[in-house]
């Protein structure tokens, strides 16, 4: 089964996006998608994006497929009752934090991905969502350092730690730490360039990368072309889900 | 769902022509030794995708982005001996750098006149509003080739001599019966195809940037079906990620044929021996 581990629903400001629920996860399926772990995208510009895990949560239980994974921000005072909620949710296994968009730094976010790892959830750090030259120009935000994201899985090594939207050379730059650290993954949706994930399935990497489509800024068919084309079916298979199943069940 | 049913619904149900592709020795993962072993990767690797003809033009190995006429000829050297190594898959393109006119025009002569290359290639060296484009212009129309030329709406700003569509489209109407084919459609956004939208000599290439959603359908709701034509801008992207912005796209199946076969086939010279495959959609 593929299992999209990066995939959203809602709307964005500068775009016009088929964003609703049901189309994203339409849209997926098309390309065998079975299964969707998805965050409100309207929580990346709301003030207080646990706002928008209420309404998404609701919206959500009408698919057996698709898992919420809510957005967390620990800059919001009431990031720990939030957490709660999402640990006490059935189908929550993973957390979003959108860094760029509060903003914070994710050492800030250290008490969250302490309770997070506590919870036995695990955490997907967002890196971008946008490409920076293609942002509006009053909406211009910065990614996130990989290096970010790397010091704060060394700092929870209990916690599962998701580099989200990292591009290819940045994921082939953590190749080393990837395979020395058991909680650190790297997930695909913006990694690009000819032959990329044989690179990193080269590297050895495969056991360590796991799908993501950026479903509905991205097309789903891309999501799937990146991995499949280029690399052998056993390699295929625990990227575009066996990886995820075993971490997030 | 297993791995091959999978890859059996990305595989395009028609030949595909890529307008825009660059030699691994100019980016990407692989390290090559020579033109020929080039060839063959970048060959098989858009083979794997479905794409069985590719528009060359190399860069030159060092990327420079205001080259020497020198370094130009080494680029068009390079791209011509990887057309030798698979003649059946390479089209390439002849790179100038309009700082130096007369010499582009020596270049263009000899790789197009002379050697059957299929297009001319601009990049960042000199704006398209630049006059100094001028004697390189009426060149393509007299050889009658395309022109292909890199544009960009930067959000964080270009580089001081790279081209706009705007600049795309002031080139367009100075020379209304040359092709431009506009490169980068995510670069150019949705700002960017309205830039060159009443320019009927310009087509828009889909290469570059991310696969993002709904920007081929924009595109073709703005400039119709003719105007737009895949390209990857392989090797810094991949063949089929940039596929998926027609493929993937919500639009009917001639449309997409047009795309990526058709709309290119009906820019090239009768000598790159490509051919549209049927009439065109309505």
């Amino acid at each position: 089964m593929i299992v999209d581990i990066n995939c959203f629903a809602g709307h964005w400001p500068s775009r016009d996006l088929k964003g609703d629920l049901a189309s994203v996860r339409d849209s997926l399926r098309r390309y065998g998608v079975g299964r969707l772990f998805t965050s409100p995208l309207d929580a990346a510009w709301h003030r207080n994006p646990h706002l928008a895990n209420d309404a998404f949560c609701r919206a959500v239980e009408a698919y057996d497929d698709v898992s919420p994974v809510p957005v967390l921000d620990p800059t919001v005072a009431t990031w720990d009752a939030e957490l709660g909620r999402a640990a006490e949710h059935p189908d929550v296994r993973l957390v979003k934090l959108l860094p760029a968009y509060s903003p914070y730094r994710l050492s800030e976010a250290d008490d969250l991905l302490s309770a997070a790892a506590d919870a036995g959830l695990a955490a997907i750090c967002q890196t971008r969502l946008e490409d920076r030259r293609r942002q509006h120009p009053l909406a211009q935000v910065p990614d996130v350092a990989i290096a970010d994201v790397v010091a704060a899985a060394e700092r929870h090594a209990g916690l599962v730690v998701i580099v989200g939207g990292a591009r290819f050379a940045e994921a082939r730059s953590l190749r080393d730490r990837l395979l020395d650290m058991p909680n650190l993954y790297v997930e695909t949706s913006q990694m690009d360039g000819l032959d990329a994930v044989r690179a990193l399935v080269d590297d050895g990497l495969a056991p360590k990368l796991l799908f993501g489509s950026h479903a509905p800024f991205f097309i789903p068919y891309a999501a799937v072309a990146r991995v499949v084309t280029d690399i052998d079916d056993a390699d295929a298979s625990a990227i575009l889900g066996e990886n995820a199943l075993r971490l997030l069940g | 769902m297993r791995v091959s049913e999978v890859r059996s619904l990305l595989r395009p149900p028609w030949p595909v022509l890529d307008v825009h592709v660059h030699p691994l020795n100019c980016f990407g993962p692989h390290r090559v030794e020579d033109a020929a072993t080039d060839a063959r990767l970048l060959a098989v690797a858009g083979k794997r995708s479905g794409v069985e003809k590719m528009c060359l033009f190399s860069l030159h190995s060092t990327c420079p982005r205001q080259p020497t006429m020198e370094l130009c000829r080494e680029s068009n050297d390079y791209a011509l001996a990887m057309r030798d190594a698979a003649p059946d898959v390479f089209l390439p393109f002849c790179y100038v750098n309009p700082m130096y006119p007369e010499e582009s025009v020596a270049e263009i002569e000899r790789c197009v006149a002379a050697e059957e290359m299929c297009g001319i290639k601009l990049w960042v060296a000199v704006n398209a509003s630049d006059p100094r484009l001028d004697p390189i212009m009426r060149c393509a129309a007299s050889l009658g080739v395309p022109v292909l030329q890199h544009a960009w709406n930067n959000t964080l700003g270009s580089t001081p001599d790279e081209s706009t569509p705007a600049d795309v489209a002031d080139l367009a109407r100075r020379h209304p019966t040359v092709s431009i084919i506009m490169a980068h459609l995510n670069g150019a956004g949705l700002r960017g195809i309205g830039d060159v939208a009443d320019c009927p000599n310009v087509f828009v290439d889909t290469s570059g940037g991310d696969p993002e959603s709904g920007i081929t359908e924009a595109a073709v709701a703005s400039l119709g079906s003719t105007r737009v034509v895949y390209g990857s801008d392989a090797a810094i992207r991949h063949f089929g990620t940039q596929l998926a912005k027609v493929l993937g796209a919500g639009l009917p199946d001639a449309v997409k044929r047009d795309i990526v076969w058709n709309n290119a086939a009906r820019l090239l010279p009768s000598w790159a021996g490509v051919r549209p495959m049927e009439r065109r959609a309505t």
